[in-house]
């Protein structure tokens, strides 16, 4: 057999996801597929990654640090880590044999944060996290993420939406370098409450994300040390939804987060995303 | 590979005891001295060529019972069964007798090879005296010793007779083992023969007859497989190798057209 990559296999017909029967090889073959769409979005930046060896009805366990066995191969980045008051071996995913890799140590969720391993405190995503709280539905994150979308439109910023995979919609604005997370944090904030203001599903303080019925615009998770489910990333749900880039034209009445999945996505000519890097804006603040 | 296995004597003894007559004692070492040098083939799976193997199934359900779970059983009527344990049947177990006790003495020939079951060499241990003169006793008298050994967990009635110099013991069947021939139905009907048919077969069976030689036998079909072993192994062989499954595959596949594709970017 060719060696088209490093990664030894193994455990290919371990079922992942029970209900739909999803095996390893299923996963690590979605990540082999959307690999030339995803790993923009991964390069540089300090992974957290969510492993469910024993498929997601079981504990998975999530993991900042370099599992044991990491390959030499892979790049990996220590920070010290305030909470953990010890170095963290982050690993960093810049090509596709370390895509492979993580699918294969069945790292099903793939978090990124909003900064690069080389500027760690200087975003360069600003991350708008329109969060639910049942009763309210993902129709409701919604029609929030429009309103979200036209109030960006209006101070010139162009935004990009993605479901999150599971109840919500992440909005994202890229920046121009030099904007510090308390920067975009503030601006998060900002936004929040002015739609707040106007609509009366929106909250937009942390003391008040588990309203019920309420959609949380979340603005705290802009500092360095948070993350989101990285594009094109799986979520260990049972339907195995993909956090997938969309058009703002597919945000419409009607769509649900379970038509992006392990088997739908790949199969998306669109790229909606694609020219996100290319897009730095610079905040007013 | 070696097929031609030599012909080595055994290095150890599988029991160790004393030959028994009447109050003499004479201490010997018993070793194996029959091989089974036939081809043996091992089953493979056809498709990928790894060896199979043997697992216990229950009937009801078709699972794989651990040995823990195994028990024996001895079937009274049809589908009836006494359930034993290991510790049961150990229990009862004949008691490793140290020695072979030899009852009384026989004409060699007179016991029929239909009695035969394994032959073993005994060996002297320690006092090879008293082996050496037992070994000169059996071959001067042209007798063998009939008695019992008790090997593992069996007793056999046994014969040790001189074999090329040496004393062999002879495990031999209990009588209720062998199939009496008298009980065919066939042997009742022959008829006595005429006597020019007689005399014509009594002049065949003089004609051919002559020294027993068991190196003139050989079994062609080892010989045959042998060749063809010998053959395969110049040109196509079955050797497991590294399983490429149907996942593995689809993979590869799928990478294919992933590096296509980076490499565009």
């Amino acid at each position: 057999m060719e060696k088209l990559t490093k990664v030894e296999f193994s455990n290919l017909e371990k079922i992942l996801f029970p209900k739909l029967e999803i095996t390893k090889a299923q996963v690590i073959e979605y990540y082999i597929k959307i690999a030339p769409k995803m790993l923009n979005f991964l390069a540089n930046r300090p992974l957290v990654v969510t492993r469910f060896p024993d498929g997601i009805d079981q504990n998975g366990f999530y993991g900042k640090d370099a599992p044991q066995g990491t390959p030499s191969w892979v790049k990996t980045v220590k920070f010290y880590s305030g909470t953990a008051e010890r170095d963290i071996n982050y690993i960093l995913c810049n090509d596709l044999d370390t895509l492979i890799w993580l699918a294969n140590i069945a790292a099903i969720e793939i978090h990124v944060p909003f900064s690069k391993a080389d500027s760690r405190e200087k975003p360069d995503l600003m991350f708008f996290d329109v969060d639910p709280e049942p009763p309210a539905t993902f129709k409701n994150a919604v029609k929030v993420a429009l309103q979200l979308k036209e109030t960006l439109d209006k101070v010139g910023l162009e935004s990009y939406v993605k479901t999150s995979g599971k109840k919500g919609l992440h909005v994202i604005v890229p920046i121009a370098s030099g904007h510090t997370f308390k920067e975009t944090r503030t601006f998060v904030h900002k936004i929040g409450q002015q739609l707040a203001k106007t609509q009366e599903l929106v909250v937009s303080e942390f003391k008040e994300t588990k309203k019920p019925g309420k959609v949380f615009v979340d603005y705290l998770q802009n500092s360095h040390g948070r993350t989101m489910a990285s594009p094109y990333s799986l979520r260990a749900v049972p339907d195995a939804t993909v956090s997938t880039p969309l058009a703002w034209s597919e945000v419409k009445k009607g769509i649900k987060p379970t038509e992006f999945n392990i088997s739908s996505v790949v199969k998306r000519e669109k790229d909606p995303w694609k020219k996100i890097f290319d897009n730095k804006q610079k905040l007013t603040v | 590979m070696n097929m031609e296995k030599e012909k080595k004597v055994p290095r150890r003894p599988i029991w160790t005891g004393s030959l028994a007559i009447g109050l003499v004692n004479v201490p010997v070492k018993v070793y194996p001295m029959i091989y089974d040098r036939g081809i043996s083939f091992r089953f493979l799976h056809k498709t990928d060529g790894h060896p199979l193997k043997y697992q216990k199934v229950c009937t009801k359900d078709n699972k794989v019972i651990p040995w823990e779970e195994v028990a024996k059983g001895y079937e009274v009527t049809k589908n009836e069964y006494v359930i034993f344990d290991k510790e049961e049947l150990e229990a009862v177990k004949p008691e490793s007798d140290k020695r072979i006790r030899l009852d009384k003495f026989v004409d060699y020939f007179a016991v029929d090879p239909v009695y035969f079951d394994r032959s073993y060499v005994l060996m002297p241990d320690k006092s090879a005296d008293a082996y050496g003169l037992l070994l000169t006793a059996f071959e001067k008298k042209g007798k063998a010793g009939v008695g019992r050994i008790t090997l593992r967990t069996k007793e056999y009635p046994a014969l040790v007779h001189a074999y090329k110099n040496a004393l062999v013991l002879t495990t031999l069947r209990y009588a209720y083992d062998v199939v009496d021939p008298r009980g065919f139905e066939e042997l009742k009907k022959l008829e006595e023969p005429e006597k020019a048919e007689l005399d014509l077969a009594v002049k065949i069976v003089t004609d051919l007859s002559g020294e027993f030689d068991i190196t003139e036998y050989e079994d062609n079909y080892k010989q045959k497989v042998e060749e063809l072993i010998k053959k395969k192994l110049k040109g196509q062989t079955v050797t497991p190798e590294k399983p490429v499954q149907e996942e593995v595959k689809g993979l590869m596949a799928a990478l294919k057209d992933t590096l296509k594709q980076l490499e565009k970017q």
